[in-house]
């Protein structure tokens, strides 16, 4: 039977944990808060839309005979295959709802902390700045993997069952580690893009401009930079650009820049480099005893 | 000892912070006093291990603070002067939370961040959201979360700022049952001196980087110096600067009431020596109670 005790200040008689992920707690509080927000919930809900219009894809692509009837000529455009998971992966819509989702449940991991001082809380405890680091990582990356790791693992599951064979598997053995390889790229670029714009700003609503800001501006001065010379290079400048050329790359198919692709992956690899050393910087000056 | 530092060394730049610091602290409350800019801040630092000293040994609870940081602060509670929480969750959850990164597994966690918050009075209170607390509410929330993880040593930074005379008072009374009756040693840092003299039966005296005084409150006020309250007739200019040329401190209230503070092994009767060669007629001597604040003023040379 529980102890009956009265309510006051008891010792604890436990051991502390030594090791163990430390950083769980933050990226689970982090989740729990950003489920938090009614329009978040709405808007995650409504981000699963392609996700659904694309499994309905695959089933129709497995019974065209039966859907004759409504999708004449659809044998192009419901081939499913390494281009289909590509569009999916790499589709504007799905880019624009990680945007949105992350500027409401994102945007104020760090700057919320620099904001209400919480940071000196989590440092005078025993926790490394790369604890925290990967605590705030992991919210993140854990929407994003949601939007794209699993659906996209899903749809290529729902293709098998449908198809009732292995034959889409053994003629593209490569294509469920190329759609693990580009989600992880994009959990990590969009990582290091969020709380690269959360650590800049103590102000959320500043840093929710910002990340859309940076996104959409580059994508305009890719736009000025072609007009002005005429070089498809110009969208190593944009970060929508440089996504969709290394999942050309990643996929196999044709970029829709004549650029080779692993130049996009090193332009968001150094970006994110660059992000990752700031970060390490803004946190190592953070003052926890003034 | 709960904390134990030899020498202690640290500089920022040209500028030196800690300049050969020793002290042992041993159990219940003690005091950290100190003008701006005299290495208290630094001090806690490196006792919690952020700073690596230059020079010197020091031990937290048996840590190194050189290699050992992260078992300090799995044992030690830091309660911060600042405002800071986490908005949006509610006291219980922000709680847990921290007990939970101080190593408490996350149900046990949960269960101390209920009763530590009875405990500081937010009982009623836990399952509101931090971000609509009282500035008072805070302050006990901010001892609730360094107390969540049971520590053994309690850091405690401006506890009282912020906080009306009544909240003042609860949140000294907590405390002052922490460090009496809890057995969890308390480092109260604070630029208020009555909350020190009225928690702490230790301080240690900070200036200029170098510890000034150290010890039991009542030993130290007894061996800086000894105040004398006179009720004297006649002129004190002559009176005066002799006990001043002396090393005394001498200061005349509204009331005509004479303190005298004198330097340690000063003989009183220098002052009836003096008195009488200035023809000042002593009608009143008594040998006084000091201050904390006397005591801090002294050590640290300001009036």
């Amino acid at each position: 039977m529980a102890e009956v005790r009265e309510k006051g200040y008891h010792h604890w008689e436990g051991q502390l944990r030594e090791k163990g992920p430390v950083f769980w707690p933050i990226t689970r509080t982090g989740i729990k808060l950003a489920f938090q927000r009614k329009r978040f919930k709405f808007l995650f809900a409504l981000s699963f839309i392609p996700a659904i219009s694309f499994a309905v894809g695959v089933y129709v692509s497995e019974r065209l005979e039966d859907f004759k009837f409504m999708a004449q000529g659809a044998e192009k455009t419901l081939q499913v295959n390494p281009g289909f998971f590509k569009t999916y992966l790499s589709q504007d819509f799905i880019f624009f709802m990680i945007l949105l989702l992350m500027a409401l449940g994102g945007a104020g991991l760090i700057a919320d902390d620099f904001r209400h001082k919480a940071i000196q809380l989590y440092f005078a405890r025993p926790l490394t700045r790369l604890d925290y680091l990967l605590g705030k990582a992991g919210v993140v990356a854990f929407f994003v993997g949601l939007l794209t790791l699993v659906p996209a693992v899903v749809l290529f599951l729902l293709k098998l069952l449908f198809s009732g064979s292995f034959k889409f598997f053994l003629d593209y053995p490569w294509l469920l580690l190329s759609i693990i390889f580009y989600s992880a790229f994009l959990m990590v670029f969009f990582t290091c893009y969020i709380l690269l714009a959360s650590s800049l700003s103590k102000n959320r609503n500043f840093v929710i401009a910002l990340i859309f800001a940076v996104y959409y501006l580059s994508e305009i001065v890719r736009g000025i930079s072609y007009v002005i010379f005429r070089s498809p290079y110009s969208t190593l400048l944009s970060i929508m650009g440089n996504l969709q050329q290394v999942a050309a790359g990643v996929f196999q198919v044709r970029p829709a820049q004549d650029v080779p692709w692993y130049l996009s992956l090193l332009v968001l690899s150094v970006f994110c480099l660059l992000a990752l050393i700031f970060l390490r910087r803004k946190l190592r000056g953070v003052e926890v005893i003034r | 000892m709960s904390i134990e530092l030899q020498n202690i060394h640290y500089s920022y730049g040209q500028v030196k912070a800690l300049n050969g610091v020793s002290l042992s602290i041993g159990g219940g409350a003690t005091g950290l006093l100190g003008p701006n800019g005299a290495g208290k801040s630094t001090l806690i630092k490196i006792m919690l291990g952020f700073l690596t000293p230059a020079e010197g040994q020091g031990k937290v609870l048996g840590y190194d603070v050189r290699n050992e940081q992260k078992f300090i602060r799995r044992l030690v509670g830091y309660m911060p002067e600042d405002e800071c929480f986490i908005p949006g969750l509610d006291a219980v959850t922000f709680t847990a939370l921290m007990g939970e990164l101080s190593g408490l597994p996350r149900q046990e966690a949960m269960k101390r961040a209920h009763e530590v918050l009875f405990y500081v009075g937010l009982g009623e209170s836990r399952y509101r959201l931090v971000d609509t607390y009282s500035s008072g509410m805070k302050q006990r929330l901010k001892l609730a979360q360094a107390l969540v993880h049971d520590p053994k040593l309690l850091f405690l930074d401006e506890p009282t700022s912020s906080l009306d005379p009544t909240g003042r008072q609860e949140i000294l009374e907590l405390i002052g049952e922490v460090a009496s009756s809890k057995d969890i040693r308390v480092l109260l840092s604070s630029h208020i001196l009555a909350d020190i003299e009225l928690i702490c039966d230790r301080v240690v005296i900070i200036n200029k980087g170098e510890i000034a005084a150290s010890g039991r409150i009542e030993d130290l006020k007894m061996k800086n110096y000894q105040l004398y309250e006179l009720r004297v007739k006649g002129q004190l200019n002559g009176f005066r600067q002799e006990l001043e040329q002396a090393g005394c401190r001498v200061e005349e209230t509204e009331d005509r009431l004479v303190k005298i503070y004198t330097p340690p092994d000063f003989d009183r009767r220098r002052i009836f020596q003096s008195a009488a060669r200035n023809g000042v007629q002593v009608r009143q001597f008594v040998c006084s109670q000091t201050s904390l604040e006397d005591l801090f003023a002294r050590v640290v040379g300001v009036d």
